[in-house]
């Protein structure tokens, strides 16, 4: 493990023991920073007040089902990796899911562990990436910005 | 007829119970398994860390018993949703040979409404209130199925969040027991064609249009009891179902 901060993970179920066994396994290798929450409003205020790298969230709920909030999410944070926990039965909205909120993974309950943690990864993964990315594109435009100014300077002292 | 859509509703009562029930089951199972890596690799790690003989490792022992603690106590009502499922489908599924039987009421609702909750567990509450009843002769399986008739129906009217309450009364030659729901009510014209054959305001794949006519079969012809509701629309709606008291019984 570098120096670099841990990958944080967002867990959403509105069923507690899901997200305290699932919190359990994410933690137990000291691996990521796990945010568990059974109320899918109050992970919505968390994914407001800071950036997270993947959020795993449940479909059936009650106030805001799984979908309605991976798109909020989706617009507050494009770079978080969006994965849904569904029972069976959900497959069709977990279809849907995945063209309407452009879902990075889609994993079914009973969930398996090796399987969970393999998503979770690369999830983790592509958020890292795409923050990289975007701090390097955004080093290339302020070095932009310099050399426009500097070729401006220089147009007024030379020409 | 009435025998071939009975059928039809059976079957497709059950087909959405399956569903119902797979849903149910699946967390509990998925924490189980999950928990169970989990215990083993804290055995493990806890084996590395008293070996430590240290006071930092044993700190961070105590810690992971903590954790281990916890993931046992969620193994444990994880079990037990299974279990009372379990009971739950025994009753329902239990043969009926026919002869009416003296049945407890209030130990049929309790199984039912366990069994239903897996149909309407996210935010909706059920409540029991239940009063001391004598046995009355029935069939408790058709007597079931009109009880979780009448709570699925009340948990679609309800939709994402209300109450359901179940009460029962011992009044002076009857049993009476009503299912109240804070959910949408009906409107008059609903309210005329209630119990018309076929009659739904549930999209399609949600409800036959047969589950209160058969209820009322069930509680009219086969237990000479009366079934009847009241209903306004945004308040939510209540059902009443009267049963006699068996003779020995009765005043």
């Amino acid at each position: 493990m570098t120096t670099k901060s841990k990958p944080s993970i967002l867990v959403v179920d509105d069923e507690q023991m899901v997200v305290t066994s699932i919190t359990a396994f994410l933690e137990v290798d000291g691996e990521f920073e796990v945010f568990g929450f059974t109320d899918p409003e109050q992970a919505l205020r968390f994914v407001e007040s800071q950036p997270v790298d993947v959020v795993l969230s449940d479909y059936r709920m009650p106030g805001m089902n799984g979908l309605q909030l991976l798109r909020r999410i989706k617009e507050l944070r494009p770079e978080t990796s969006r994965l849904l926990l569904t029972s069976h039965a959900d497959a069709r909205s977990a279809i849907d899911a995945i063209n309407q909120v452009a879902l990075f993974q889609y994993l079914e309950k009973p969930w398996d562990d090796e399987q969970l943690l393999l998503s979770i990864r690369s999830g983790a993964e592509r958020a890292r990436l795409l923050r990289e990315l975007r701090e390097r594109v955004g080093e290339l435009d302020s070095a932009h910005h310099v050399i426009k100014d500097a070729q401006s300077r220089l147009i007024h002292a030379f020409l | 007829m009435i025998e071939a859509s009975a059928e039809l509703h059976q079957m497709a009562s059950l087909g959405r119970l399956s569903v119902a029930i797979a849903h149910e089951i699946n967390s509990p199972i998925g924490s189980v398994l999950s928990n169970n890596g989990v215990l083993r690799r804290s055995l493990e790690r806890l084996k590395e860390l008293v070996a430590r003989r240290e006071s930092a490792a044993l700190d961070q022992a105590a810690q992971v018993i903590d954790t281990c603690r916890q993931l046992a106590d969620i193994d444990r009502v994880a079990c037990e949703r299974v279990r009372n499922l379990i009971r739950g489908m025994k009753t329902f599924a239990r043969l009926d040979d026919g002869e009416a039987r003296l049945t407890d009421i209030n130990k049929e609702l309790e199984e039912t409404v366990s069994l239903a909750g897996c149909q309407f567990r996210h935010g909706i509450t059920c409540n029991l209130q239940l009063s001391e009843l004598p046995k009355v002769a029935a069939h408790p399986q058709l007597l079931n199925q009109v009880f979780l008739n009448l709570l699925v129906n009340s948990a679609q009217a309800i939709g994402s969040q209300g109450e359901i309450t179940v009460r029962t009364e011992l009044e002076p030659d009857q049993i009476h027991i009503a299912f109240r729901d804070t959910g949408s009510g009906m409107t008059p014209e609903q309210k005329a064609r209630v119990f018309q054959q076929g009659f739904t305001t549930k999209a399609p794949g949600e409800g036959s249009g047969l589950g209160l006519a058969m209820s009322r079969e069930i509680i009219e012809d086969q237990h000479r009891g009366s079934l009847t509701f009241e209903s306004e629309a945004g308040v939510g709606t209540t059902f009443h179902v009267r049963l006699p008291l068996t003779k020995e019984h009765s005043a």
